[in-house]
């Protein structure tokens, strides 16, 4: 328990390679840890923009909501690895689905680390001393980004360009899924709507 | 007893007196919604600071109607002048609305001569009219009395074209007696004249904003095309005023500019303070079918303050030195209060006078009880009387609690009297980041100083605590090594003993 939920997430995020080879290999990464993590984002994106101090936080407090924040957070991870999961199985990934999203989950445990300590000092922050925040903060999308890039490395047993290649292929993706996915919303919409109207049609005429 | 019965119907009386009495007027009496902006950029309602309260035509000072009235300036001895253009005569009134005398023409060396729809207005401090004749194309400068003093026409200077057309619009003087003219169709800046009347040059030109989208379509656009597109000019100034330092206040009609209002200095840079949560630009967010807000004039208040003229909407704007917006009155329509076509804005006794060139009719706005607080307290704030100006910024909260500078300006007369921690609320109240910075700095150390000792104390013990734990688990360790050590022999024989059994 202790191993899987704290000792080897904290141990990946220091030595990306080894990790998530034994991740792949040797069955250490666990999809429940990965869903945790998961939340923990969720919590941790909530906590910030709730809590952050006054002087780093630019957000409506009539505007927040939860709910939208934890969509906003679940939708595009698993969008990345559906993507993810697309693109790669038609250029010779050896990830299964399962890999990428423990390798994507696994690589989002900076964001929690760095940011509840951070959202506890921007309290007690001048204006001056908030740069470092904002330092703190591009150093874990930083350290996200490598790590997520490291882990589809290893996942896929890809090259460094094959990486970032099918990496902005999954953007690109992502995209697409987006516009089919509205689309077929839309085109359903239509056909509820048709035969809706066929009903009342119905009724009125009789 | 029967004065008692007596007193007790005398007091019913009195209260059935207090609640009949009708309501004061308040904002349902204007004709337009006033808001104010708040820090998300939302139009909030907010109290009217100003009201109308009477509108005047020409017919009602009984000169005849004014036609197309041009300009409105009041002197420094109260009396107001109005430029009616159409008529080409000026109008003199008294504070009280008695009309003192209408300028129709003046004496030119002997000849009388008359204006051609004057449209721009100035008084100095002397008394003295600067009248923009501008069908004339010259200034002509008046004494109190009617004389004519002299005249700025059509400079003659090197860096201007032969064919150069001199149609000034607007006026103003500084304190040096040099005159400052707008002019139709110059777009190189504001003309600048010594008191001699001799052209010096130009100050303050509106800079151009490239559009890049235009800028590649013309790459692609062949001459003929190119030809037939508007060209890049700077846009002109549409109203100019003078504040008591000499700095020229000058707006503009760009749309799209986010700094319509500029602050020229005597080198002719833009300084004006903008320290507000928004652009000085009037409305801020506007339906794209009204666009916009175009400030036609400008008129500097007491106190840095400073009110301009959206003709746009009619609505005019005043903000505070700092840039802040204080309030919005007026809109356009037919009633009381209402504009047709705003063309110039001043300020009289307390009260503030819009005139309307499509009414041809002067309102008279006064102020509010709400007005007259913010007004008040902003006097206070710009004058450095911090502590008089909070009573008078919680009367503005009592009116209007959604009043960002009221919470402001409380906050920091209170980091002056070092209370820090009630100015931090207050600070955060009015979503002023800056201000809260300072006050929670100064709350912070005066937090660790007043409990750095405990902090020590509390620090020493848990380091000694955490050390006395180490020391003692060491020694426990090792006793149980040397323990377990004179132990292991008989382990081992024990092991040896059980392997023997096997």
């Amino acid at each position: 328990m202790r191993q899987d939920f704290i000792k080897f997430p904290l141990h990946l995020i220091v030595h990306p390679f080894d990790s998530f080879w034994d991740m792949k290999y040797e069955g250490k990464g666990k999809v429940r840890v990965a869903l945790t993590i998961l939340l923990l984002v969720v919590i941790s994106m909530i906590l910030k923009d709730q809590f952050a101090g006054f002087l780093v936080n630019y957000n409506d407090p009539r505007h927040l909501n939860s709910i939208t924040q934890l969509f906003t957070i679940i939708f595009p991870f698993f969008l990345w690895c559906l993507s993810n999961w697309a693109i790669t199985t038609l250029m010779d990934g050896e990830g299964k689905f399962k890999e990428i999203m423990m390798a994507t989950a696994y690589a989002l445990v900076p964001i929690v680390i760095i940011y509840v300590p951070m959202i506890l000092a921007s309290r007690f922050m001048a204006e001056e001393e908030t740069a470092f925040y904002y330092l703190m903060m591009t150093i874990s999308s930083v350290w996200f980004v490598a790590l997520l890039f490291v882990g589809i490395m290893t996942v896929h047993q890809y090259t460094v360009l094959k990486t970032v290649i099918t990496m902005l292929l999954t953007v690109i993706v992502m995209g697409i899924v987006v516009f089919l996915g509205t689309l077929v919303l839309s085109m359903l919409q239509q056909i509820i709507e048709f035969f809706v109207n066929i009903y009342r049609e119905l009724i009125f005429r009789t | 007893m029967i004065a008692k019965k007596w007193l007790l119907s005398l007091m019913a009386a009195s209260l059935l007196i207090v609640y009949a009495a009708p309501a004061p007027a308040h904002a349902d009496s204007a004709p337009y919604e006033s808001y104010n902006y708040n820090y998300w950029e939302e139009a909030v309602p907010a109290p009217a600071a100003y009201i109308p309260d009477r509108t005047l035509s020409g017919k009602d000072l009984g000169v005849g109607d004014f036609r197309e009235p041009g300009d409105m300036a009041v002197a420094a001895s109260g009396l107001i002048y109005i430029a009616d253009s159409g008529n080409g005569r000026i109008i003199c009134l008294d504070p009280d609305w008695k009309v003192v005398k209408v300028i129709n023409s003046f004496d030119n060396q002997g000849a009388e001569d008359t204006f051609k729809n004057p449209s721009g207005l100035y008084i100095t401090e002397d008394g003295n009219l600067y009248v923009a004749d501008t069908d004339n194309g010259r200034v002509v400068i008046l004494s109190p009395e009617g004389e004519l003093l002299g005249m700025v026409e059509k400079p003659a200077s090197d860096i201007l074209p032969a064919d150069f057309k001199f149609i000034p619009v607007k006026v103003t003087v500084d304190q040096a007696e040099r005159v400052y003219v707008i002019a139709k169709g110059i777009f190189e800046g504001i003309m600048q004249f010594d008191k001699n009347g001799e052209f010096i040059g130009y100050v303050g030109t509106n800079k151009v904003q490239r559009d890049y989208a235009e800028y590649l379509w013309r790459l692609v656009s062949t001459k003929a095309q190119k030809a037939q597109m508007a060209l890049f000019v700077p846009t002109e100034f549409s109203n100019i005023d003078v504040d008591a330092k000499g700095f020229l206040y000058a707006t503009n009609i760009d749309p799209g500019s986010k700094e319509p209002v500029k602050r020229l200095n005597p080198s002719g840079e833009d300084v004006l303070k903008r320290f507000g949560y928004f652009d000085i630009k009037g409305d801020i967010t506007y339906r794209t079918a009204v666009g916009s807000s175009k400030f036609t004039d400008i008129k500097v208040l007491a106190n840095g303050m400073y009110s301009a003229l959206d003709a746009n909407q009619g609505k005019v704007f005043t903000y505070n030195d700092e840039g802040d917006l204080l309030y919005v009155y007026g809109g356009k329509g037919n009633q009381t209060g209402t504009f047709k076509i705003p063309v110039a804005v001043e300020f009289s006794q307390g009260n503030q006078l819009v005139l309307d060139r499509g009414k041809g009719n002067i309102v008279i706005f006064k102020p509010t009880r709400f007005g007259t607080s913010v007004n008040e307290a902003v006097g206070y704030h710009y004058n450095g009387e911090d502590t008089l100006a909070v009573p008078v910024w919680r009367e503005v909260l009592k009116l209007n609690s959604n009043y960002d500078i009221a919470y402001i300006g409380i906050g920091k007369s209170l980091l002056m009297d070092k209370k820090n921690k009630e100015a931090l609320k207050y600070f955060k109240l009015g979503m002023d980041r800056d201000g809260y910075s300072v006050a929670f700095k100064r709350y912070r150390r005066e937090v660790m100083q007043e409990h750095f000792g405990t902090f020590l104390t509390a620090v020493t013990i848990l380091v000694l605590a955490w050390l006395s734990y180490k020391l003692f688990s060491f020694w426990r360790r090792k006793r149980r090594l040397t323990a377990s050590r004179q132990a292991s022999p008989n382990l081992k024989e024990g092991n040896a003993h059980e392997a023997g059994f096997h």
